[in-house]
């Protein structure tokens, strides 16, 4: 068990501290509601570890320095609102397919486009999915507590370094801005919980960073360690330099799909709750799974048995266990604060069509009474 | 205690949102569960904002105030006055400044509305415009009775630079006395 403390904060302030802990010693971005506070809190934190925060001149200057610094080897973040993702996309493809490590916190707003800046929204679930053009399988967790702000940031930057390329941590302006206790681990313990990048051992002339095994990801030293080798978003060969030679390219794009999908197990994590006795399934993530616990206990007290299934990781998503569920579930009913983004995936991955959809997209938060009414109205 | 469910309305730019993070901290060191939530406009000032405070002995999942359930408001801009006012539950109490928001007789019959000049107080008489989140911290903790005052004016204190702690003393202190004036 790892040691907890007791801490009074929001969502936004978690996640900056979270990254300091887990050895984070860079940050680029540029602000943007409702993520500025990350930014405010890491610009604070950075420079007393000895790491460095910068305010670049646009959000795509912010994850271009990000990734530059994890290219030279440091745990690196990003964290802006979907706007700054959507600038961010064209260097997110760069890391993915140069496979750098890195953190980028979405603190999800309002839609399309500037939308509702200072409201809530999950419409940025699909984006995450594919921010950017291209074959490659992301990383997405998604914080549904204020404690997990902390700790799916801290578990972002163990997986951005175990496979090599960014990883999105999901927040939504309820989690980022709510101002509450949270029980979350000691800094010692999650010292002790760092996994760092591999390390290539072996002579410089002997070193290829791509030529790895076809589920593994690139094994990138640091730069400025006397180990040459080129990054480039063409496709590339062992030592990263640019080919069109047939069978590299194939294997290339299929080692970025069988490296996150040959090890799903790593990355997967849910929730269950009040699940073992149900007869109804309510699915949901992020801030709208605050709103469905209220409203299964509601209903319980009415003595209508409903839990919750609450995915965490939501790329990949856990298909097997939507699998499991939809087979044992008739009734489900998926809760999302977007027009249906995830419902896609779930009806997918149970290979049914029949489930009942709960949407909103004015900005507005579920209220555990849009939930109880939908339920009963549909069931 | 049960259930205490507050909200304090002004406009971006006032302060009001320290005072709730100040309730939900010193619920918390009492050992129970605060909640603060904001909610504001993209008006960086001018705009609308509501604070939500929620303070319960038992784990508070739904982080916002439900609409009828909140006991005490308190508002100092017409336009949030107007926009949230229907969340309070029939009898509630609603503290506004007189200056500021003007309640229908309606209202009068719905709630215990009670008039109070917030900003004047912090202005005129504590020296300090800055102060009125002060102010209304002390006004609805003397109305709800929600938590020691010994405790919230610590944490409140905790949460400003020390050059300040008098003049907040100040600002606690002629809450409360308009507070129970009120009363009478």
């Amino acid at each position: 068990m790892s040691e907890l403390r007791e801490v009074i904060s929001s969502g936004n302030d978690l996640a900056a501290r979270a990254a300091v802990d887990a050895g984070c010693m860079f940050f680029g971005g540029y602000p943007l509601t409702p993520s500025s506070e990350i930014m405010h809190t890491i610009s604070d934190l950075l420079p007393k570890v000895g790491g460095a925060a910068i305010q670049m001149e646009d959000e795509i200057g912010g994850v271009a320095a990000a990734i530059g610094a994890g290219m030279s080897g440091v745990r690196t973040l990003t964290a802006t609102s979907g706007p700054g993702i959507s600038l961010k996309a064209e260097n997110l493809g760069l890391a993915q397919m140069c496979e750098v490590p890195l953190v980028v916190i979405n603190v999800m707003r309002g839609g399309p486009s500037t939308g509702l800046p200072t409201r809530v929204s999950q419409g940025d679930i699909a984006q995450a999915k594919n921010p950017s053009h291209g074959d490659y399988k992301s990383i997405t967790l998604c914080a549904g507590t204020l404690a997990e702000c902390y700790t799916e940031t801290v578990r972002a930057f163990n997986l951005a370094d175990r496979f090599m390329q960014p990883v999105f941590v999901l927040l939504d302006e309820t989690l980022g801005h709510m101002h509450a206790k949270a029980e979350i681990p000691t800094a010692e313990t999650v010292k002790k919980g760092i996994v760092p990048r591999k390390k290539y051992e072996g002579k410089p002339e002997d070193y290829r960073p791509y030529d790895v095994a076809q589920d593994e990801p690139a094994l990138l030293a640091p730069m400025f360690q006397g180990y040459r080798y080129n990054f480039t978003g063409l496709h590339h060969d062992a030592d990263g330099f640019p080919t069109e030679e047939i069978e590299t390219c194939r294997k290339l794009i299929d080692r970025l799909f069988r490296k996150v999908e040959e090890h799903k197990e790593e990355i997967e994590s849910n929730e269950e709750y009040m699940l073992d006795d149900a007869e109804i399934l309510l699915i949901g993530y992020g801030s709208a799974s605050l709103a469905i616990k209220e409203a299964v206990n509601s209903l319980r007290e009415e003595g209508i048995k409903v839990g919750l299934f609450r995915p965490i990781t939501l790329w990949p998503s856990p298909e097997k266990r939507l699998y499991e569920l939809g087979q044992k579930f008739d009734k489900v009913l998926s809760v999302e604060l977007n027009q249906g983004q995830y419902l896609e995936e779930i009806q997918r991955a149970m290979g049914r069509k029949d489930i009942e959809k709960l949407t909103k997209t004015n900005g507005r938060p579920f209220s555990p009474a849009d939930i109880i009414n939908k339920v009963k109205e549909v069931f | 205690m049960s259930k205490i469910v507050m909200r304090f309305t002004g406009v971006g730019g006032q302060g009001v949102l320290l005072a709730g993070e100040i309730f939900a901290a010193a619920k918390i060191k009492a050992g129970g569960y605060g909640v603060k939530t904001a909610t504001y406009t993209s008006q960086v000032r001018g705009g609308p904002t509501v604070v939500d405070i929620q303070l319960d002995d038992n784990e508070i999942w739904y982080p916002y105030a439900i609409d009828g359930q909140i006991d005490f408001m308190l508002s100092v801009a017409d336009k949030s006055y107007q926009l949230f006012k229907s969340g309070v539950k029939e009898g509630g109490t609603i503290v506004i400044d007189p200056n500021l928001v003007t309640p229908s007789d309606e209202d009068r019959k719905k709630w215990n509305i009670v008039e109070i000049p917030i900003i004047t107080i912090a202005k005129e008489e504590v020296g300090n415009v800055i102060t009125q989140s002060v102010v209304a911290l002390a006004i609805a903790n003397t109305y709800t009775k929600a938590l020691d005052e010994q405790l919230l004016i610590d944490t409140m204190l905790s949460k400003v630079p020390a050059k300040v702690h008098d003049v907040n003393k100040k600002a606690y202190e002629l809450g409360k006395k308009y507070a129970l004036e009120s009363m009478k």
